[in-house]
């Protein structure tokens, strides 16, 4: 007899004492056919935890027989409570056991049917039929009898019970009288697809078959004299299902399909259309909706061209195709699961298991009912994706392909007119095809209720126990738990509203050596060095001015406003933590100021764009920062001069009488001296502001507009764009720069930066040429500030240059300073393009809440 | 960091033994690379001047003690301003003095008082002028200030925020050292080193003889031990009886308590209220009232700040013990996200939160709650800016955080622009003022289609 095993879950053996279920069982791990550790017994188990499987409590004395029965019913209640564990454990894992114990009450099978059902795997009984004759014959010459009495009243049930397995629910009975001629045949799980020499995996087709051929030809599918289309290289392709309604050509598509998948050239997966359609070509009562009527009329021409037979056979195989559908592929490379592909979602512990559960997830995703207009309540099942297997999912079409959480959506609604996306495989590319057109009416397109919906809070759970961000620049980020507490704070109580924080500058690293010169910590020298030896020939060198770094999103009217960040405003300006620059008033006056003059000069109307998006230093420095400066700057200045004052007097009074003190003298007259330029510089950027007019912006970068982003520009392209900005309001000023190519322009560079930091500058920051840089293929720093001589004095102190201070402070290390800079500026990228390309503000936003989470001190442990 | 020592009058030249200080030496100590030094710049049958001062390692200081000593950045007045870290540098160098042990010869001089002049600063202190003079002045001194310059380029600040103290009276030597010893610490605007218990012994050794006696004992208490808990042993055995009048504040403190019992007896009311969510839970004072509802099986805190989730975590932790406290779960969420743990409660609350949020932003929120975490109930509570009137306040808001304060009117058309499905009812909390109302205004939303 033939038994047919599935991939994983519980077969049941049922039967008396005797009937031979262990010595099945022992036979087939001899023949190799099944593993040790798939057997698992209930007399086992007594052992394990009773040291004994057999009580005989048959006592001619009731006391003891009482006593004893007790003991073998804890026994065994203990020994089932263990086997029960291991099972569900195997099951959750995906392993096939076989349950070795009588199972003779309806009870005693339930519980492992439940098991079963609760882990999505099947359960499969195996009936020892066995004579009562035979089993009491066994029974006298086994090691330990267990009596006739018991026997007879096992078979007993047995026999009762016999007839009502086969209803009990199991995938299938199988009745054994002689177990000798058992022959088991296992098999794969039939989910998992070896990728062989790749698949490519295509997004919802919905009857969109020019786009469909269209799409393979560009994958280098090439079409045979059959009509199959064959990859030179022996790829296949996948699809997520919906490959038909909706859309003009769906028969086409399924017939295409139906060819394809019977000759083992293509895959495709159960959705919510293909079940629908599948149950209605079963002659279920159905009601045909939301595109799945045109199936129906295409197949009404389809009888009339073909005729009734040539129809109902084509319906009959294809429902076979849409019935045998699995809900998901899980593909792998080398025997290991790397890939899901499921339609409309997948929970984690589902992957590589069926069951009607299973199957309908992964058609509707984890909708939880409608909501009062009739539209799905939000439950973002992505976010609970928590294994490192990618999930590659469609059913709900997005305008580009989103990764969320290590799951893409590539279903961009070819049939709303949007693309038909294939994500190549293990190439991890993406290649597409656009839409002939919208071959819907146009009501309830997608792509609309995207746009509502692109500014709905972000769902706090995919961040709150750390995330990762691919970026395009520098592949995946992860921010850590620790760091994302503090930033969620941060968001929650400072900065603008998330929906406007949509880009925070990265942190700049200083010189990553510092000076060799005796007197300097740093010096332009090293950072030059440092990019020609990364192989840079052209570089920027940009003044840095000193104020506060302020992000401007300008908007060319209340319109825009409303409609890239959801409310009627000229625009937002934030410091580099994300909080409003200035307070409401001044803010407005300003966004009222700049408008006017990028409106006059047309700026909006020439540029094609809705909004500008600057990252620019604001001065003076007070402005933002004047509780700072005399809470610290001026104070420490003030005690620092009053301190060193005093004693200078103290000592000059007393030197007269005490030649020694000539050298403590010596050393506060250079201290007092330290002391001024301290107060000096700190003044240096800072004036009283009457007027706005007395605030000065430099923008220095041009990050975006509003269908473009600008990090493919040289930073010589964004000075020149900062001297248009500053033609046009004079709140925007100009930055000085320079360009260094060669030796000669090397030294003009080091010149001017002494002049400038001499005079109190901040100093500059030296860029290579191309906003986003490589060596070796590896992003390098884009930038790294030089800083003057006497700037530093409010950085490291006021006595820095003192030879044993300046000494120390050479040994710094910029390594995690260099880290942050890249990562942060790869997040800062990665997020204005997201902006740029109209994704929804939760992806905007966790690349900023990453910059934001990297510059945060670490969370308390304790919470 | 400095302080001088000057005296005039007969026999002066005692005190550099009373010191143990060598007048015609300079005295130099390196301590971890910080200098304690002193210098006599007048040492005549009449008169003496000594001076002690210390130069610090600035990068010692900030690299290597930030933490012990509060330093966030190489700028900070640490380096130079008069503090428990100068008392803990000058302890060594004026041991001697300070312990009244000099040479055997010297001991009768160690209560023997002369004509003081000690000069210390810099200062940096919260106090004004007169608390400075209230603390010496009562010990005899005379007390002279002197300011640093501020002056910058800008309009930064009307004064300088560094003083220079000088007290001239009759003591003795050690008791005088001893009152600066417990008096800078004081004045300080930190307090370096971890204050414990052996502080109240420090201050008992150092304060023998004058400080039970002094007018502002309490303060000095209070400033020296800085923490609540360490104070209040003091103030245990304190027991004074003297009752002060109501600070103005404490009204405030009070209306809190009445907004916890209202909410309480709102929710005593509801008659679903197995789950709570305490949005902007704070400190958890709430919450913690909520724990001892009767029927309360969950309560939800939901909170971004970690400070006050630190608080809020000590406060449920002490209850944990009473069989009838329902601790609550803290949740790092907030307004401004999506957040399905907070779905479907029978009850959530909003205790003076929506005021914190910038008025534009509120209908957002208010659609997530109604719409998305859809509870059974609703309870915001929010101040009535009408009530300023009756406090004397003017344009202000109650809070320097507050973003708005909304007079009933506004609060009511508020609440109903956005509580669609809700059932509305209003209340006040605190005293009632003919006039203008109820200091606190709350309303509660109850789901419509749960009466049906």
């Amino acid at each position: 007899m033939k038994i047919n095993l599935p991939y994983a879950g519980i077969v049941l053996l049922i039967g008396p004492s005797n009937s031979g279920k262990s010595t099945l069982l022992r036979e087939l791990v001899k023949k190799g056919d099944i593993l040790t550790s798939e057997v698992i017994s209930s007399d086992e188990c007594r052992i394990l935890v009773g040291d004994i499987d057999f009580i005989d409590y048959q006592r001619s004395e009731r006391d003891e027989a009482d006593i004893l029965y007790d003991q073998y019913q804890h026994i065994s209640a203990e020994a089932f409570s263990i086997l029960d564990q291991i099972i569900q454990s195997r099951c959750r894992l995906n392993k096939l056991t076989f349950v070795d114990a009588t199972h003779l009450y309806p009870d005693d099978r339930k519980k492992y049917i439940a098991i079963a059902r609760a882990n999505h795997v099947p359960i499969v009984s195996i009936i020892m039929d066995v004579d009562q004759n035979d089993l009491l014959t066994r029974d006298k010459n086994r090691e330990n009898p267990r009596g006739i009495k018991r026997i007879k009243q096992q078979y007993q049930v047995f026999k009762r019970e016999k007839r009502f397995i086969k209803k009990e629910g199991y995938l299938a009975t199988y009745t054994i009288s002689n177990s000798s001629a058992v022959e088991i045949v296992r098999s794969n799980n039939p989910v998992h697809l070896e990728i062989g020499n790749g698949i490519d995996i295509i997004g919802d087709i919905h009857g969109c078959y020019s786009e469909m051929i269209q799409l393979l030809v560009k994958l280098g599918y090439k079409r045979n004299h059959e009509e199959f289309y064959i990859h030179p290289e022996g790829k296949k392709f996948l699809s997520l299902g919906d490959i038909m309604s909706r859309g003009p050509q769906s028969l086409k598509t399924m017939e295409f399909f139906l060819r394809h998948v019977n000759n083992g050239l293509a895959y495709m997966i159960d959705s919510n259309h293909g079940w629908k359609i599948a149950r209605w070509l079963d002659g279920r009562k159905v009601t045909l909706s939301h595109g799945d009527e045109f199936v129906e009329e295409e197949f009404i021409l389809y009888e009339k061209q073909y005729g009734e037979e040539v129809a109902k056979s084509l319906k009959q195989s294809l429902k076979e195709l849409l019935i045998n559908a699995p809900s998901h592929y899980v593909l792998t490379k080398n025997g290991v699961p790397t890939l899901v592909c499921t339609h409309a979602g997948i929970k984690d512990e589902f992957i590589g298991k069926q069951s009607y559960d299973i199957s309908d997830f992964c058609r509707y995703g984890d909708n939880e009912g409608l909501d009062e207009n009739g539209k799905p309540i939000r439950k973002d099942w992505t976010i609970h994706h928590k294994n490192s297997t990618l999930i590659l999912w469609g059913h709900d079409p997005k305008p580009k392909p989103l990764a969320i959480n290590n799951t893409i959506n590539i279903d961009q609604g070819v049939v709303f007119g949007g693309e038909l996306t294939a994500f190549q495989y293990p190439e991890k590319e993406f290649v597409s095809v656009k839409a002939q057109k919208d071959y819907t009416d146009g009501t309830n397109n997608p792509f609309d209720e995207f746009k509502k919906q692109r500014l709905n809070p972000p769902n706090i759970a995919q961040f709150i126990e750390g995330y990762t961000v691919g970026t395009d620049i520098l592949g995946e980020i992860s921010i850590s738990k620790e760091y994302v507490i503090p930033a969620l704070d941060t968001v929650s109580h400072y900065t603008v509203p998330i929906e406007e924080l949509v880009y925070i500058p990265p942190t700049m690293s200083p010189t990553p050596t510092p000076s060799s010169l005796e007197n300097y910590l740093e010096h332009p020298r090293e950072a030059i060095d440092y990019y020609r030896n990364l192989g840079i020939q052209r570089l920027v060198a940009e003044k840095k001015h000193m104020g506060s770094r302020g992000i401007l999103l300008l908007f060319k009217d209340n319109e825009a406003g409303l409609k890239y960040i959801g409310r009627e405003t000229l625009g937002v300006i934030y410091t580099r933590t994300g909080r409003r620059f200035f307070d409401e008033e001044m803010e407005r006056t300003i966004l009222l100021k700049i408008n006017k003059g990028l409106t006059a000069s047309n700026y909006f109307d020439n540029n094609d764009t809705e909004f500008i998006l600057l990252d620019a230093e604001i001065m003076p420095w007070n402005l933002k920062a004047k509780e700072l400066i005399s809470k610290q700057y001026a104070h420490v200045s003030e005690n620092a001069i009053l301190d060193r004052n005093i004693l200078m007097h103290k000592l000059e009074s007393a030197v007269g009488d005490n030649q020694n003190l000539e050298k403590w003298l010596k050393e506060y007259d250079e201290k007092l001296k330290n002391a001024h330029v301290f107060k000096e510089v700190f003044q240096k950027y800072c004036w009283d502001i009457h007027t706005i007019d007395e605030i000065q912006i430099a923008p220095f970068h041009l990050l975006a507009h509003s269908k473009e982003t600008f990090f493919d520009k040289p930073h010589t392209w964004h000075m020149e764009k900062n001297r248009e900005f500053h033609a046009i309001d004079s709140l925007f000023v100009k930055t000085e720069y320079m360009v260094i190519e060669d030796q000669a322009s090397e030294e003009d560079v080091i010149k001017w930066w002494e002049e400038m930091t001499s005079d109190g500058h901040e100093g500059i920051v030296i860029k290579p040429e191309t906003f986003i840089s490589t060596y070796k293929g590896r992003l390098i720093q884009p930038a790294i500030k030089v800083r003057g001589r006497k700037y530093l004095h409010i950085i490291y102190g006021m006595d820095y240059l003192q030879p044993e201070n300046l000494k120390r402070l050479k040994h710094r290390n910029t390594g995690k300073k260099q880290k942050n800079a890249l990562k942060e500026f790869a997040l800062g990228v990665e997020g204005v393009q997201r902006f740029v390309n109209g994704e929804s503000i939760s992806r905007v936003h966790e690349c900023a809440l990453g910059v934001l989470a990297l510059e945060s001190d670490p969370v308390d442990p304790r919470l | 960091m400095q302080l001088s020592i000057r005296a005039i009058g007969q026999d002066v030249k005692v005190i550099s033994y009373l010191l143990a200080k060598n007048p015609n030496n300079l005295y130099e100590r390196d301590v971890n690379g910080h200098y304690v030094r002193m210098f006599f710049s007048k040492f005549t049958d009449e008169e003496i001047d000594v001076t002690f001062f210390v130069t610090p390692d600035p990068i010692e200081l900030s690299r290597n003690n930030s933490q012990t000593y509060d330093i966030t950045s190489y700028i900070n007045d640490r380096e130079f301003v008069v503090s428990s870290i100068f008392c803990t540098f000058l302890r060594s160098a004026l041991g001697t003095a300070l312990n009244g042990k000099p040479h055997e010869e010297y001991e009768q001089w160690v209560n023997h008082a002369f004509q003081f002049e000690f000069g210390f600063g810099p200062l940096a202190s919260k106090f004004s002028d007169r608390a400075i003079l209230e603390l010496f002045q009562p010990l005899g001194y005379d007390v002279e200030i002197t300011y640093g310059e501020a002056d910058y380029n800008m309009n930064l600040k009307s004064e300088s925020s560094a003083r220079f103290i000088k007290l001239k009276g009759f003591t003795t030597l050690q008791m005088g050292l001893r009152q600066l010893f417990v008096l800078i610490p004081v004045l300080d605007n930190y307090k370096h080193y971890y204050i414990d218990e052996k502080e109240i012994e420090k201050l008992e050794r150092f304060g023998e003889g004058w400080l039970d006696n002094h007018p502002q004992r309490e303060f000095i208490y209070q400033q020296a031990l800085r923490f609540k808990e360490l104070y209040s042993l003091v103030e245990q055995q304190d027991q004074r009886a003297d009752n002060e009048p109501l600070k103005k504040s404490d009204h405030k403190i009070r209306l809190n308590d009445l907004r916890y019992e209202k909410i309480v007896s709102i929710i005593n009311q509801l008659p679903n209220k197995e789950s709570i969510v305490d949005l902007g839970s704070g400190e958890g004072k709430l919450s913690e009232k909520l724990g001892f509802i009767n029927g309360v099986q969950e309560i939800l805190a939901v909170e971004p700040s970690q400070t006050a989730s630190i608080s809020a975590r000590k406060r449920f932790e002490k209850n944990e013990q009473q069989s009838h406290f329902v601790k609550p779960k803290q949740i790092i969420s907030s307004l401004f996200y999506y957040d399905e743990r907070l779905k479907d409660k029978d009850i959530i609350v909003l205790c003076e939160v929506i005021e914190h949020i910038d008025e534009y932003r509120l209908e957002k929120v208010m659609k997530t709650i109604i719409t998305d975490y859809k509870p059974k109930a609703l309870i915001i509570t929010t101040p009535n800016k009408e009530y300023n009137k009756v406090y004397e306040m003017d344009e202000d808001y109650r809070h320097p955080d507050h973003r708005f304060e909304w007079t009933r009117e506004e609060f009511k058309t508020w609440c109903k622009n956005n509580g669609h499905k809700y059932e509305l009812s209003f209340d006040g909390i605190g005293e009632e003022h003919e006039l203008h109302g109820y200091p606190t205004q709350a309303c509660l939303f109850t789901r419509k289609e749960l009466n049906q």
